[in-house]
């Protein structure tokens, strides 16, 4: 039999393993039952106009499919937030509450791999739901918005407008459609989730139960969402006559590290369901700073986690 | 490589921090023992006395307050030295969601193997530790033996060069606890190095090379089973055919009695259960004693 090398401290491999069980955890625990109630919300949307206008008082099309856009995204992110909180919070107090964990670490398991494997796993499994809710969004809005394509065309026609604006007003309705800019919405909410996963993964390395963990993300989840307001607020106050010291500035940024600003992410996505143009630039930028913040905190976590005790 | 030992603990002590700045637990008090490769060593003691915080600590799962551990020359802090390591820990629990075999694989695989070999290996484990038959079902369902046969299954599959075993007979039945018993045997007899912890004491004495006795953290006695065993003072005759005439004979004078062999002479034993007891209890009425006097 082949002796094992020398352990390098992280194995991408190792993590992978971790990944995968703790997906088939996750899916075994039956958490994609829960995409069916969110599958049928999406399609009753769709049958949800806003009747209780007719003709030409009616909302217009592209309103009612922004509306179509914002409920979706919104209920994509809060489904995907709140997974990555409460299943992270469950996995790892309780692989220590059960003991599992002495199991996996008297192998040659390196803790950063246990940590980033479990990491991983969420991430996969949210991408899953994630991708299944895009499809239906997808799906029901490409429906929703060939619906209003033809009643408008209809309507126009009746009427009498001229063909070029029946043209204008059908690519108006067109870009409020499936199109590619409102993948940017899901992604940014996808990364969002990511983000708060590895804030509940830090959490998790030194809270004691479970309850604890979720109620603390849940807070972070929240200021982080209104912090760059809060931190406006507090440090800019032009009002007082405040220049911001550099202590201030230290403060900010400090803040800013422990709670990361999630309306950046949502600026993307209302971007992307208003139809605006969101630069490619800009979502990479956001990429390139969830990447960092998800950096920050998996070394955090594995600084607490390395000197734990069981 | 042989003569660096599979175990090595020096000067271990580990104390817990009580909760709220409380009392701290002394769990470990200078505990140093050495197990030399493919020995079977016994670690025994009352409840709370140590045991699993030794082997954890040998294991890294909990850092020594000071002191060191060391697996085949490797220090226990380091990831390295758990490659040639399984261990079974007290009360096992592994994941509920997974199959018995599933559960050996994910553990095999943690340990990088992978394709045939881990496949045979697998099912080599599920065999060895009579789980054939429950493969395929949830750990859920299994029952406290079956959890524990299944931690052995996962503590043996990469074929380590030592196992630690907390307790691998807690909840086992009579039978499966004989054929534990026989699987660590034959562990022994392909070189493998086993440190165990135990209360049952005839299974100890039966299989275990060298023993130490713990008590509150202090290894109170360690030696090898034969010597801890006997008793300098006695000797021991074992007669074929002795009538009770006979046995009044022997008592007035051995050495002049024909007709009857002698067949083995040799010390006689105590059971490692009343030298445990006679550890243990001397130790407490110490304590006690020092207690009372601190107390006065
Ligand atoms: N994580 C911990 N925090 C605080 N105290 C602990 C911890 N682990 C163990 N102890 C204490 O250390 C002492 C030794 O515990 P240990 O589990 O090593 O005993 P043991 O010899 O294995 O007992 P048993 O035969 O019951 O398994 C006990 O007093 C226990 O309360
Ligand atoms: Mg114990």
């Amino acid at each position: 039999m082949s002796r094992p090398s020398p352990t390098s401290f992280f194995s991408f491999r190792r993590s992978l393993i971790i990944a995968q069980s703790t997906v088939t955890q996750l899916v075994r625990m039956k958490v994609f039952y829960f995409l069916a109630p969110i599958a049928l919300l999406f399609l009753g949307l769709q049958f949800f106009d806003a009747f209780w206008y007719e003709g030409p008082e009616a909302l217009m099309p592209e309103q009612e499919l922004r509306m179509h856009k914002n409920l979706c995204l919104g209920t994509m992110m809060l489904f995907t937030s709140l997974f990555a909180i409460v299943s992270t919070a469950l996995l790892i107090p309780g692989d220590i509450e059960d003991r599992t964990l002495y199991t996996i670490l008297c192998k040659p398991v390196p803790r950063l791999d246990y940590l980033v494997g479990k990491l991983f796993g969420v991430i996969a499994v949210i991408f899953i739901a994630m991708l299944v809710m895009d499809v239906l969004l997808v799906a029901t809005l490409h429906f929703r918005t060939e619906e209003k394509l033809i009643e408008t065309t209809e309507y126009m026609t009746k009427i009498g407008y001229p063909e070029r604006e029946i043209e204008a007003g059908r690519a108006e309705i067109a870009a409020h459609g499936p199109t590619l800019l409102l993948q940017f919405g899901v992604i940014s909410h996808f990364l969002k989730a990511c983000v708060i996963a590895a804030v509940a993964l830090l959490i998790s390395t030194f809270s004691t139960s479970t309850l604890f963990t979720i109620a603390t993300s849940v807070m972070i989840w929240i200021i982080g969402a209104f912090q760059s307001i809060a931190r406006d607020g507090l440090f800019n106050d032009a009002e007082f006559g405040d220049v911001p010291t550099w202590a201030d500035k230290i403060v900010g940024t400090l803040v800013s590290l422990i709670f990361p600003d999630f309306l950046l992410y949502e600026a993307i996505s209302d971007g992307a369901a208003r139809a605006e143009d969101v630069l490619a630039m800009d979502m990479a930028q956001l990429g390139g700073l969830s990447a960092l913040y998800i950096g920050i905190y998996v070394v955090l976590s594995w600084f607490v986690f390395s000197d734990k005790e069981f | 490589m042989s003569d660096v030992a599979a175990v090595e603990v020096k000067n271990l002590v580990k104390n817990f921090k009580g909760p709220f700045r409380g009392k701290k637990v002394h769990a470990v008090r200078n505990v140093s023992l050495t197990i030399a490769p493919g020995e079977v060593y016994g670690l025994i003691g009352p409840n709370g006395s140590g045991k699993s915080t030794t082997m954890k600590a040998v294991l890294g799962l909990v850092a020594p307050s000071s002191g060191m551990c060391a697996i085949f020359g490797r220090n226990s802090t380091k990831v390295d030295s758990r490659s040639e390591v399984g261990f079974l820990p007290e009360n096992p629990y592994f994941y509920k969601h997974l199959t018995g075999a599933e559960t050996v694989r994910f553990y095999g695989k943690l340990c990088g193997m992978k394709g045939l070999e881990l496949k045979h290996r697998v099912e080599e484990m599920l065999e060895l530790v009579g789980l054939q038959d429950a493969r395929d079902r949830r750990l859920k369902g299994y029952s406290k033996g079956m959890l524990q046969r299944i931690g052995l299954a996962q503590a043996l599959v990469q074929d380590p060069k030592l196992v630690v075993l907390d307790e691998p007979t807690a909840g086992v039945d009579p039978v499966g606890s004989r054929e534990i018993r026989d699987l660590i045997l034959e562990l022994k007899n392909r070189g493998i190095t086993v440190f165990l912890c135990s209360h049952l004491l005839e299974q100890v004495q039966e299989i275990c090379d060298r023993v130490g006795i713990i008590h509150q953290g202090v290894l109170v006695n360690e030696g090898r089973l034969d010597d801890l065993i006997s008793l300098e003072d006695k000797t021991e005759l074992i007669l074929e055919n002795a009538t009770p005439e006979l046995m009044d004979q022997i008592r007035t004078l051995v050495e002049v009695t024909h007709g009857a062999g002698v067949i083995s002479e040799g010390r006689a034993r105590t059971t490692l259960e009343s030298l445990f007891l006679k550890e243990t209890r001397s130790q407490t009425l110490r304590v006690r004693k020092k207690r009372k006097r601190v107390s006065k």
